[in-house]
């Protein structure tokens, strides 16, 4: 486990303050926040390379906060590899691995980069820096495994091996990691538990898909890429039945387990919007988050089974690669929908034209 | 993109001009006077040094107690970089400036206060005397007043040395497994290895051209720079000018070291 409590640090002007998270044993923990949000402090803290003000940390059943880091049993990844620069590729490698030379072959092997262990590592690219950094840090097989970005210089091809690889790893190895990226689709692949940093405080941790789906604020929501964060007035419909989101079972209906759990039926109303809901929120102010993936369209009304369905006018459509981006406006409220370019192109869009909007009410998060 | 125009064109190339007329000057007011110097006296003193034993001894005391002092200031000193370098506190900044205080004042002025403290009256100097450690007009005085004057040129270009190597290398280091002080040979020594011989080279070159914390402490026996003083003073010009050519020459060796470091590969950049 990584049990942080409190945790106080400083570096220079910058503070981390009062970070408190775990990440439990053999799971895999991302830390994500924006750059100079304190990300790679917190995993230096952590290591014992940056001292505490205040707080506590302990890995596995251990408290390590007065432990020097070459007594922690951690390994750590810069982005920058920091590989010894007067050594070879083989020499970094086996840097600390006197005693666990089968691992630093094995981990070599798997990581694709056997053909560079005679190299000098001025001679490395920048991703292949940071494979060897990643080889030189599993290699001693260490119980707890912290990487800042380890897999931002790879190109596309070698981040998924990478990524495999080192997920294989972890499972068959059985070591804590916690992985500092902006990317969060890497969060969401790689990560058993999220931790949201930003201005040296954590604003949020739990299981990714939660701390994606419910953001906590509604600057979490637009940091974490939510297009629809809507300001609004929720009101709780106490008369409402338990099929009044749709009247069946299907996903987003509000059924009796979920009025057993304290959810209640909401309307949340924003400008001309009214958003239909289920959750556990009182009557009053609040933000709607509905992300643009989970926002539908087509050309006719449609046939779902979904509460919310609106008609809008497309504003913008611009496409980035397999995903093509729609911006209506409903009413005068802007509606952002996210689709695969293909739909895009089968529903023949075009900006100044109207369409149909709709999105489940459990698609709804209110904050 | 910036363009000039017409009317700052011979403004412009008017200080061009003047800079460079400025450069060329300073350029020959510093090479003038050794050109010379080496021209008149180099053949003279390469013979002088075969067949003159003065000018052979004083060389090779001059050597001899320079490297002494260099060695000195290498342990004594590097350990104190280290800690400057790596340390951010006001005692630290306080070391640091009461380090470059050698490098300002004039250097007879040191080498009385040398002799304040380590002379036959001073406590350390009756202390070292009874140990069998003569300071005064031993070459272990030439030694004091050449680690005076050049060890904080040392400890100076060593903490440079040392603030280069990123702390993150050490940090790595530790996670995989090094103590601190097996961090040091393993990876911060090496990695500060260059500066740290250039800053001895440096310091070396200035022991060897120390002449005015010298002379007041330790007369005989003598330096090069002493025995060249000495010459001028009681023979004239001339005579000076062999030994003033051998210890030019002789000084060129640190900056053929220099130069041949600075053309080594670079090995404190982080990779």
């Amino acid at each position: 486990m990584i049990g942080v409590r409190n945790l106080g640090a400083r570096v220079g002007a910058f503070h981390l303050r009062d970070i408190t998270f775990d990440v439990p044993t053999g799971r895999y923990g991302v830390v994500i926040g924006p750059a100079g949000s304190g990300k790679t402090t917190l995993l230096e803290a952590i290591a014992g390379l940056t001292p505490l003000v205040s707080g506590d940390v302990s890995l596995g059943s251990r408290a390590v906060t007065r432990e020097p880091p070459e007594e922690r049993g951690i390994g750590i990844v810069y982005q920058h590899g920091y590989l010894f620069p007067h050594l070879s590729v083989g020499e970094n490698i086996n840097y600390g691995a006197a005693n666990t030379m089968p691992a630093a072959q094995e981990v070599t092997r798997r990581l694709g980069i056997v053909e560079l262990v005679d190299r000098h590592v001025q001679s490395l690219s920048g991703g292949e820096r940071q494979l060897v950094a990643l080889a030189r840090a599993l290699a001693r097989r260490p119980p707890v495994v912290l990487l800042d970005e380890p897999f931002s210089a790879l190109d596309p091809k070698r981040r998924a091996l990478a990524r495999r690889e080192v997920r294989a790893l972890h499972r068959e190895w059985g070591f804590t990691a916690l992985q500092v990226t902006h990317d969060f689709t890497e969060a969401g692949l790689l990560g058993d538990v999220a931790i949201l940093l930003d201005a040296g405080r954590v604003l949020q941790y739990g299981a990714p898909d939660e701390v994606f789906r419910r953001p906590a604020t509604p600057y979490i929501a637009e940091f974490l890429g939510a297009e629809n964060v809507l300001a609004g007035t929720v009101r709780v419909l106490q008369d409402a039945p338990p099929d009044f989101i749709t009247g069946d079972a299907t996903p987003g209906t509000l059924v009796p387990a979920d009025l057993a759990a304290g959810y209640h039926a909401l309307e949340f109303e924003a400008a001309a919007l009214k958003i239909y809901t289920v959750g556990s929120a009182a009557s009053g102010s609040a933000y709607a988050v509905i992300r643009a993936e989970e926002v539908s369209i087509a050309r006719t009304a449609p046939a779902t089974s979904a509460r919310n369905v609106f008609r809008g006018r497309i504003m913008e459509l611009s496409t980035l690669g397999a995903l093509a981006r729609v911006a209506l406006d409903v009413d005068g409220t802007p509606l952002v929908a996210a689709l695969t370019a293909r739909s895009a192109d089968e529903l023949a869009l075009r900006e100044g034209e109207e369409v149909w909007a709709s999105f489940k009410a459990l698609a709804v998060h209110l904050c | 993109m910036q363009t000039t125009t017409p009317s700052r064109q011979p403004l412009h190339r008017l200080i061009s001009v003047v800079a460079a007329l400025g450069s060329s000057v300073l350029l020959i007011f510093l090479l003038a006077p050794i050109a010379q110097l080496v021209t008149r006296g180099g053949v003279s003193g390469i013979r002088a040094v075969g067949v003159d034993a003065d000018l052979r001894g004083a060389l090779l005391l001059t050597a001899l107690t320079a490297t002494g002092a260099t060695l000195f200031g290498i342990l004594a000193g590097t350990p104190l970089a280290y800690f400057l370098a790596r340390t951010r506190s006001r005692a630290a900044g306080a070391i640091a400036a009461v380090l470059d205080l050698p490098l300002l004042i004039p250097h007879p002025v040191a080498g009385i206060a040398l002799l304040l403290v380590l002379g036959r009256e001073s406590v350390a100097g009756s202390w070292l005397l009874k140990a069998g450690l003569g300071v005064v007009g031993t070459p272990l005085g030439i030694i004091a007043a050449m680690l005076f004057v050049s060890a904080p040129l040392y400890v100076s270009g060593a903490r440079e040395a040392f603030a280069r190597v990123d702390r993150r290398f050490e940090g790595v280091a530790r996670t995989l497994g090094d103590r601190p002080i097996r961090v040091m040979r393993r990876v911060t020594l090496p990695l500060a290895l260059r500066g740290l011989v250039a800053s001895g080279v440096v310091m070396w070159a200035r022991a060897v051209s120390e002449f005015g914390a010298i002379v007041i402490l330790t007369y005989n026996p003598k330096t090069v720079s002493v025995l060249s003083y000495d010459r001028f003073t009681t023979f004239g010009l001339s005579e000076a000018i062999p030994a003033a050519a051998a210890l030019v020459l002789f000084a060129l060796i640190p900056l053929i070291v220099l130069r041949l470091l600075r053309y080594e590969r670079r090995l404190d950049q982080p990779w």
